[in-house]
């Protein structure tokens, strides 16, 4: 394992933190989604999870992104009997997004990036030492 | 003395590939900073007394092509790696990279490999200064 497969890996890091950014952003934006018909789901959040996994091209183990699953709790109901999708009771089912969880997600996601980002650069010092004992 | 016999060389050599495989295996800690079930690896520590006995045991000597040279041939080529046994906290996924630790490592690392890399610059162009050039 040298510096350049560093970097790849660091940047691999990167990758997989942008789509849990993909994630949160689809999440927020989608939090006052209801369904389009009546007895339709409203929208379902959305949840991301990742691997280790060797990369055979270069092989060295990277982090990948596993599976974007959904998160199965049950959906809020508010009452709103003015609502179109309203039941007979004056109900209406919500999107399970909390904007607090979403939020701190977001977060976290920045933090890995930022780390990611900082070992990157760490590792372009160390290469440049190395060129600079040429000179 | 002269420079192709000193070994300073090559312990600064092997220093500054210690600490670029450390970068390495820091990178994928913090690549796999929300990795479900990941353990945070380090390079083994070198023990020095360790070393002393590997490095002096014998070789077989093969005088035939029929002769086995053993298994045991001291070609380091990589540093072993071992799991962090006492890492500060584990998240409820099983993940046990904590950021600020594999921070303070990478930045120690990257302080490690400046050190030899100058101290290889100051060795080469001391020799260059004996041998009559303008550096």
């Amino acid at each position: 394992m040298d510096l350049a497969d560093t970097i790849r890996i660091s940047s691999s890091g990167l990758k997989t933190q942008q789509d849990r950014l993909k994630v949160v952003a689809q999440n927020i934006a989608n939090a006052e989604s209801t369904g389009t018909r009546n007895g339709q789901e409203p929208y379902r959040r959305k949840t991301i999870s990742f691997k280790n996994s060797l990369d055979r091209e270069t092989g060295i183990t990277m982090v990948k992104t596993d599976k974007i699953d959904v998160d199965r709790s049950a959906f809020p109901s508010k009452y709103a009997p003015n609502h179109p999708l309203a039941d007979a009771n004056g109900y209406i089912l919500e999107s399970n997004v909390n904007p607090i969880n979403e939020m701190i997600d977001m977060r976290e996601a920045r933090r890995g990036y930022e780390a990611n980002l900082d070992v990157i650069e760490s590792s372009k010092n160390m290469l440049s030492q190395t060129i600079n004992l040429l000179r | 003395m002269d420079a192709t016999k000193t070994n300073v060389n090559d312990v600064l050599k092997a220093h500054m590939k210690y600490m670029s495989q450390r970068q390495g295996v820091l990178a994928h800690n913090i690549a796999n900073i929300d990795t479900p079930r990941y353990k945070a690896d380090d390079l083994k520590k070198v023990d020095f007394n360790k070393l002393v006995a590997t490095n002096s045991r014998l070789e077989m000597k093969a005088t035939a092509p029929q002769h086995l040279t053993g298994t045991l041939a001291s070609t380091g080529a990589s540093f072993g790696t071992e799991k962090d046994r006492n890492a500060f906290e584990v998240t409820p996924v099983g993940n046990n990279v904590v950021l600020e630790d594999q921070m303070g490592k990478v930045s120690d690392t990257n302080a490690q490999f400046q050190l030899s890399s100058s101290m290889l610059r100051k060795f080469t162009a001391m020799y260059r200064k004996a041998s009559g050039s303008q550096q």
